[in-house]
């Protein structure tokens, strides 16, 4: 039984459905058991009046970060910890608004404009949810060159963040003058990975993490150039694709193309390698150097993913099928709590989905007179009224306040639980459920993932991810720096069948299609972005979009505190975090831990190109002083 | 003389399209000539003379700098985009960048918003010059917007900008003394009140 808190129960032959007795079974009293909690404003008003050393930090805008986000926080600097953390999206992205009325082809192009990173994982999951809405199933090397694509992407996405964000936090220019004893700690300890990355102690390592100068921050520049290379071969442009097409890929794929594909490809076997070692090194050196650091970015291990990379044998673009598809993928789907893989069944996760507004810039859409769209999902299982086929988006600009509405973001929430979403969650999920298809590459152990990575430079090498005995900041780089290698060789497996495919004569790539101008049609994307769990509901109304909701990565993690005060992650990440930065003298305090909590999510607020709003279109990020915030 | 001439903006954005008007009419003359008379590359400038979209990626602006052979690299670059600075609508500034680069946390955050996906000729400026793969003589030609909607049509004054851009560009493309009648200038930075150390 998955469900703790939806009031979803399940026959023996797995059907679903609303447990019997309840008047109102999706109602706000439905609280989630055993979850952190804000302190109250008054609480925290309290601790400000009788406390001179507790304050209000606000950073806005976090900087190296994707879009625009502000954090405010009230931080105790005697006892070196936050008692109140809420994390503010600065502007309203809009795309729901936009895409109503039309032509759902036209989603692939517009939702593309969502970010300005990873605009193809947008245009892919919108193809995936118009492929469900019309019954189009795209050809098998179809769905193969849509899984090299994704790939192509994450392999410019982890690494930008790693050493262009989030690196940073761990360079020696921010950590000698923020933890002068660590660096000095860093110059005699012997870097475990030297041979496969090169730097002999640790700060030599770190030097070479310094923005600008440092070489893995150059070389970090270099290798998105490499990614995207690959990528323009099959989608045309980066980041915003002209290839990808519902039923496919309209790209023409030849021998030529893989065989420049895989030059660039192969770019990333000892890349990868370094990858891993170099944020092994970090974690344990700074584990070792002081334990507490494992309390910084830590929160409960509650995590989702939808699972990515389709296998062409097993994918039809059907709902009714999407638990079995699912399971097939190369990353399986899955919900994660405390810790535990608790389904990995597409239905359930989407079953799950519910998004709340208490505190975000939305009216609510559900209430007196309004009538639930959509009570059950196209297999029959029951859907909460805020499921995102339900939901409206309903903008109400105001003020800011603590107490009210503080953010453009909404809350998310998997049976009713603050989740997390990361390139993480899909190499945990994929771990633990040991259902990935067999390969020459990949093996999962149920507790670890083992990658083996060809011959460079550099020998082959099996790299192990374990699933980690904490979840913080520093475990979330790990992982994203394993992501690497994972992702590398998914990108070989998918390479290898596409040429197989090549060589037996199989060069369709898509399937044509209409859209149907009559009925009412309901489609989902179930799909993933670098920084993790992706979806687009789509209703179709005779052929127009009547409804568009898209759920990011950053949805997710940047969410605000929900109805019941249960902070989202990038809030309960920061809650937990000590202040471990060497300041005596509040004015130097840098607030080093809170960025490296925060940033380890790898933030992208994909909110910063073409935004409508009353004054106009803004193409760039504005920050807003949350430091003059109301109450 | 080999010119680049950059357009920076986006596309469909109304006045912030302007950019591309411009290059589109500058490219438009080869549809009015013979092949021959275009030159080689197809420019309507001559063969030393490129018309690019650069509003993209300004790391990959600058990795495709980086990436030109000694006879391909430029002596001048002229980028046209629109940028707002509460000027009359309409209104050309043109000037010779003075080369100043702001702190290394502002060519941070520039390189931050530039691999996120934000484009600004700020931004191609202040990394090109940081990663000293500009030419040494960079000329920067801003329109003051008017209309910030979606849309392909250009508000009536920037609409009206557009001739005298074009002969502008022109002539600083094909005439190297051109540059002596442009004033030299610190590139107005944005960042220069939002950057945080860390």
């Amino acid at each position: 039984m998955c469900f703790k808190n939806l009031p979803v129960e399940f026959d023996e032959q797995g059907n679903a459905s609303l447990r019997g007795g309840i008047p109102d079974p999706y109602t706000a009293s439905m609280a989630p058991a055993n979850v952190p909690m804000q302190l109250t404003h008054e609480q925290v008003e309290e601790l400000v009046r009788r406390n001179g050393h507790v304050k209000s930090v606000d950073f806005d805008p976090v900087t190296r970060v994707a879009g625009a986000l502000a954090f405010h926080a009230v931080a105790d600097l005697k006892e070196r910890r936050i008692y109140e953390a809420r994390s503010v999206a600065t502007l309203f992205r809009g795309y729901e608004v936009i895409m109503v009325g039309r032509d759902p082809r036209d989603a692939i192009y517009i939702t593309s404009r969502a970010c300005g990173v990873c605009g193809g994982v947008h245009s892919t999951c919108s193809s995936l949810a118009i492929e469900m809405a019309i019954d189009c199933v795209p050809p098998p090397l179809g769905v193969i060159v849509r899984n090299l694509a994704l790939a192509l992407e994450f392999l410019y996405d982890h690494p930008l963040h790693l050493h262009l964000l989030a690196g940073p936090d761990y360079s020696a220019a921010i950590v000698e003058p923020t933890n002068p004893a660590l660096y000095a700690r860093a110059k005699k300890t012997e870097a475990p990975h030297a041979d496969v990355h090169g730097y002999k102690t640790m700060a030599a390592l770190m030097e070479d993490l310094n923005p600008l100068t440092g070489k893995l921050y150059v070389e970090a520049l270099h290798m998105t150039r490499v990614a995207r290379e690959a990528y323009v071969l099959i989608c045309g442009k980066y980041p915003h694709p002209q290839t990808i097409v519902p039923g496919g890929m309209s790209s023409t794929i030849t021998l030529t193309v893989m065989n420049e594909m895989y030059v660039r490809l192969s770019q990333f076997f000892d890349y990868s390698k370094k990858m891993a070692g170099i944020w092994d090194d970090i974690t344990d050196f700074f584990y070792e150097a002081n334990p507490a650091y494992k309390q910084v970015g830590q929160r409960r291990a509650n995590m989702i993913d939808t699972g990515i990379f389709d296998h062409p044998d097993a994918y039809d673009a059907t709902y009714k099928n999407a638990s079995a598809w699912g399971d097939r993928r190369w990353a399986t789907p899955g919900a994660i709590v405390d810790g535990k893989l608790v389904t990995t069944d597409l239905h359930k996760l989407n079953m799950g989905l519910e998004e709340f507004v208490e505190h975000s810039y939305y009216e609510e859409w559900t209430g007196e007179g309004q009538r639930q769209r959509f009570p059950n999902d196209p297999s029959g299982n029951p859907l909460s009224p805020y499921h995102p086929w339900n939901k409206i988006t309903k903008p109400r600009p105001g003020a800011q306040s603590w107490k009210e509405k503080y953010t453009w973001d909404t809350a998310p929430r998997w049976d009713r639980l603050g989740m997390e979403a990361g390139c993480y969650a899909r190499l945990w999920n994929t771990a633990v459920a040991q259902k990935m298809p067999k390969n020459p590459f990949i093996e999962s152990t149920g507790h670890s993932l083992k990658v083996r990575v060809p011959k460079g430079a550099l020998p082959e090498m099996e790299l192990e991810w374990h699933v980690p005995e904490v979840w913080n900041a520093f475990e979330r780089n790990r992982a994203r720096a394993h992501c690497v290698a994972f992702t590398a060789m998914v990108a070989m497996n998918n390479w290898l069948a596409a040429m197989d495919r090549l060589k037996n004569g199989d060069t369709k790539t898509s399937t044509p299609f209409e859209i149907p101008k009559t009925g009412e049609r309901l489609g989902v994307g179930f799909w993933g972005a670098g920084r993790g769990y992706l979806t687009h509901h789509l209703v179709l109304d005779r052929g127009a979009v009547s409804n568009y909701q898209i759920v990011t990565p950053s949805t997710w993690n940047a969410s605000p505190t929900d109805r019941w005060g249960q902070p989202g992650p990038y809030e309960e990440a920061v809650m937990n975090t000590p202040l471990l930065e060497e300041s005596d003298n509040p004015e130097d305090f840098r607030g080093i831990d809170v960025l490296r909590a925060i940033r380890s999510f790898d933030p992208c607020m994909p909110c910063t190109t073409h935004i409508h709003s009353d004054a106009g279109v803004v193409t760039r990020e504005v920050n807003t002083c949350a430091c003059g915030v109301e109450d | 003389m080999r010119t680049l001439i950059g357009a920076v903006g986006y596309r469909n954005l109304r006045d912030f399209s302007a950019a591309f008007e411009v290059i589109a009419r500058l490219e438009g003359d080869s549809h009015l000539r013979s092949e021959s008379e275009r030159g080689e590359g197809g420019c309507p400038l001559g063969p030393d003379v490129v018309i690019e979209d650069t509003a993209y990626n300004p790391i990959a602006v600058v990795q495709w700098l980086q990436s030109l052979e000694a006879p391909e690299r430029f002596d001048r670059a002229i980028f046209i985009s629109s940028l707002e600075r509460g000027r009359t609508p309409g209104m050309l500034t043109a000037y010779r960048w003075d080369g100043g680069l702001p702190p290394d946390d502002q060519v941070q955050q520039a390189v931050t918003e530039a691999v996120t996906g934000i484009i600004a000729l700020e931004n191609t400026v202040v990394i090109g010059g940081y990663f000293k793969v500009l030419p040494p003589e960079v000329i920067i030609i801003e329109i003051e917007p008017l209309d910030h909607e979606f849309g392909p049509e250009l508000s009536t004054p920037v609409r009206a900008a557009i001739t005298p851009v074009v002969v502008l560009v022109r002539r600083l493309a094909l005439d190297p003394d051109a540059i002596d009648d442009i004033p030299v200038a610190s590139l107005p930075l944005r960042h220069a009140q939002k950057a945080r150390t860390l």
